[in-house]
């Protein structure tokens, strides 16, 4: 008995420890949190920014587990929502940038000013497919 | 007298069919004035057909053809080795239809691979947990979540590439431009390695 906690422990611990060098690795090489403080001009804030990840992390990971649940009205979703959309928008943004999407296909059809246009067409893709999966895809 | 002429070859720039290429036009040259101008109307290398997209000419190219008019002279190379000329070829027709052809695929694309990302790490149901967690009511569809979520996905996207704050808020350049200035040097120096190769392969095939 105390030999399988004592077992579960182990396992938990070590799955976490993956996941997180894991979670911390993708995020560094994707580059987002130096890209936000060089919009921002807030280089010496970046330990804090870190913290703010890690806290993030602990705290879903926690509540999301557990299946709490605050009983908060429900406008505080749409901050949320946002900043959650956000995040994920810069995250596909950067994969498309380490992938080398853009430069590669500038380059092909030799229309480097019209990049922005180009541009213009992923973002609206992603906007218009997540509204189209959310209110209509999803009910089939 | 040791005459020293020193020159410095141009990255890269670009000239027509049948251009005849001096030296006053690939580079800059310092040398006392009377030899500067016969020196700026040396040629170089003439562009041929066969020569297709790219010629590369190496610093040694320049200095031979220096050499046979001043053999006495010393000459001082400072900056890049090669030039690339970009040979224009005729004008194309109009790119819009490629463009909206592009255009099109990229935004369906990017559509279908953000539907695809979301049912892959089943967002969905991610959606409704975070609803539960929020109000402790259960909803199948928290559009309320959502519909912000859809909005910020593209936010995000913007922000990562800078273009809304570009002149407000930072001179910085975005990390697109980076990208597309770090691809066109490497391309330049694939050409240069390739060219050259070639221009070896020739003059041992001559000899």
């Amino acid at each position: 008995m105390v030999m399988d906690d004592v077992l579960l422990i182990i396992v938990g611990f070590s799955g976490g420890l993956a996941v997180g060098c894991g979670f911390v690795a993708f995020l560094t090489v994707l580059g987002i949190i130096p890209r936000l403080t060089q919009l921002t001009k807030t280089y010496d804030a970046i330990r804090k920014y870190e913290w703010s990840v890690i806290l993030g992390v602990l705290a879903s990971t926690w509540f999301g587990l557990r299946y709490s649940s605050f009983s908060l009205p429900g406008f505080l979703l749409i901050p949320i929502g946002l900043a959650a959309g956000m995040f994920v928008g810069m995250l596909a943004a950067a994969l498309t940038e380490v992938l080398n999407v853009f430069p590669i296909l500038a380059k092909r059809l030799g229309i480097n000013e019209k990049i922005l246009l180009l541009m213009m067409a992923l973002v609206l893709g992603k906007v218009l497919g997540s509204f189209f999966h959310w209110t209509y895809f999803i009910d089939q | 007298m040791a005459n020293t002429i020193y020159i410095r070859l141009r990255h890269k720039f670009k000239a027509a069919l049948n251009d005849c290429i001096k030296i006053g036009k690939m580079a800059n040259v310092i040398a006392p004035r009377d030899m500067k101008n016969v020196i700026c109307d040396l040629d170089v290398y003439k562009i041929r057909p066969e020569d297709n997209k790219f010629v590369v000419i190496d610093a040694m190219d320049v200095i031979q053809a220096i050499h046979e008019r001043y053999p006495d002279c010393d000459i001082q190379t400072v900056g890049p080795q090669q030039t690339i000329i970009e040979v224009e070829s005729e004008k194309k027709g109009p790119r819009t239809v490629l463009f909206l052809l592009v255009w099109v695929l990229l935004f369906i694309g990017a559509g279908l691979t953000i539907m695809n990302f979301h049912e892959d790490v089943a967002m969905s149901s991610v959606h409704q947990k975070i609803y539960f967690l929020i109000t402790g009511r259960e909803n199948a569809k928290p559009l309320i979540l959502q519909i912000p979520y859809s909005l910020g996905v593209g936010i995000g996207m913007i922000l990562f590439f800078n273009h809304i704050f570009k002149k407000r808020f930072n001179e910085e350049p975005s990390p697109l431009e980076v990208e597309m200035f770090n691809y066109q040097q490497d391309l330049d120096q694939y050409i240069i390695l390739q060219e050259n190769k070639k221009a070896e392969a020739k003059r041992h095939g001559d000899g």
